[in-house]
């Protein structure tokens, strides 16, 4: 994704609105906005699984990316720029409420957290099964520590070095993390499903 | 390669496998469906895409606090941009005689606005009693036209070409602050509604300071 990203007619580009907003212009930063708003909100919601947390959440990312826009010289993509800005947001969030984002000692998960190490019993591949809400309500369900390391490797795209530098933590806790989280989600998703089958 | 063996290292794979690895894959149903299972979840996971939308009211919450940081410079519109005419006066009149007007006027003006918006969502026995300083300006009509009155004979006197335009700018300001003041004893619990009136009576106050500053050499 690049700065020269064109709107549409005679709109700003992206390039355009951040020069303007760097100057104060109220339809620069409503551009802005406009442009990333979706991703900023989806990632904070599906960390949150709150409507209001990840709206007020999405309002502080917002502004202090417009505090700061002014020291924004281009040398990475806007997007990456904010959409790291809105990751700290979030982690900050969970860790002000205590909430552990990645476990430092693997032992500290409880039982009911943790995947079942066993190969599972069902026969029935998930490939084909997996429609997005199922997989949304699923992570929904995930412990916030999978939840994040997730979200960040499998949906945003962060490698683990990224995500490690994000959450503090080494960069083979957050493989182990995500593995974990994977499993569960496997979990998850059969146990929904073998639900789902008896109800009919 | 055991299922014990291959789990353990499944973590670390990342999609790459070696030849062992693989053919345990080959060999174990077990493993293939769990190997399966993962992919399927993330190839779904990468298709989650950005599709929730946040609520209107986080844009006007930005841009609410935007303004109030002062991060927004919105230009006024054209009603206060005025060139200084060539021939003008202006210069040689000193500062000191007007600039006890601004901070008057200023302060008169958000006084009064805090007075009214506080009346209008203040039970009649639960008001506090106004500031000596609002009190004594009498109802805010009536002071706002005095001070008008009187920054536009300043104006006047200094650029009589001037008046007219002063005048109709405040007149366009004074419409602005009816219709957010409207807005707001609609609704006084509606903050975008009170943020309205109170950018309309910056407006009103930076138009007596455009006056004075054009008094400045």
């Amino acid at each position: 994704m690049t700065g020269a990203r064109k709107l549409q007619g005679d709109r700003l580009t992206e390039a355009e609105a951040i020069e303007r907003a760097k100057q104060g212009d109220a339809e620069a930063f409503e551009t802005l906005y406009r442009l990333h708003k979706r991703r900023v909100y989806s990632l904070c919601l599906r960390m949150t699984s709150n409507t209001a947390a990840a709206e007020d959440l999405t309002q502080e990312a917002f502004l202090q990316l417009f505090r700061k826009i002014g020291t924004f010289r281009g040398e990475s993509a806007f997007s990456t720029w904010l959409h790291r800005m809105s990751v700290n947001v979030v982690l900050m969030q969970l860790r002000k409420k205590g909430l552990a984002v990645v476990p430092l000692e693997e032992t500290i998960e409880t039982e009911e957290d943790s995947p079942r190490k066993e190969p599972g019993a069902d026969d029935v591949r998930l490939s084909g099964s997996i429609d997005r809400l199922r997989l949304e309500k699923a992570i929904e369900n995930l412990p916030p520590g999978y939840r994040a390391v997730f979200l960040l490797h499998d949906v945003q795209g962060y490698e683990h070095n990224e995500i490690a530098a994000m959450v503090g933590c080494s960069i083979g806790n957050s493989k182990s993390q995500l593995h974990k989280a994977r499993m569960k989600l496997r979990e998850l998703l059969k146990t929904s499903r073998a639900e789902k089958a008896i109800k009919r | 390669m055991t299922c014990d063996e291959f789990q353990r290292v499944l973590p670390e794979l990342e999609g790459s496998r070696n030849l062992e690895q693989q053919q345990h894959v080959r060999s174990c149903p077990t493993c293939a469906e769990l190997l399966a299972d993962l992919t399927a979840i993330v190839d779904q996971a990468r298709l989650l895409g950005d599709v929730h939308e946040p609520s209107p009211e986080v844009w006007n919450s930005i841009q609410t606090a935007l303004r109030n940081e002062g991060l927004i410079r919105q230009p006024l519109p054209q009603l206060v941009q005025r060139p200084l005419p060539s021939h003008s006066n202006f210069s040689s009149a000193p500062r000191w005689r007007f600039a006890w007007l601004v901070p008057l006027a200023a302060a008169a003006l958000f006084g009064s606005v805090l007075l009214t918006v506080h009346r209008r969502v203040t039970p009649v026995a639960d008001r506090p009693v106004a500031h000596p300083v609002v009190a004594a300006l009498g109802p805010e009509n009536q002071n706002t036209g005095a001070d008008d009155v009187q920054l536009l004979n300043i104006v006047s006197a200094q650029a009589p070409a001037l008046r007219a335009s002063y005048e109709s700018d405040l007149k366009a300001v004074d419409a602005y602050i009816r219709d957010a003041e409207f807005s707001a004893h609609k609704d006084p619990n509606d903050e975008i509604a009170q943020q309205y009136l109170m950018n309309a009576y910056e407006q009103r106050a930076m138009i007596y300071e455009m006056a004075m500053e054009r008094s400045v050499p």
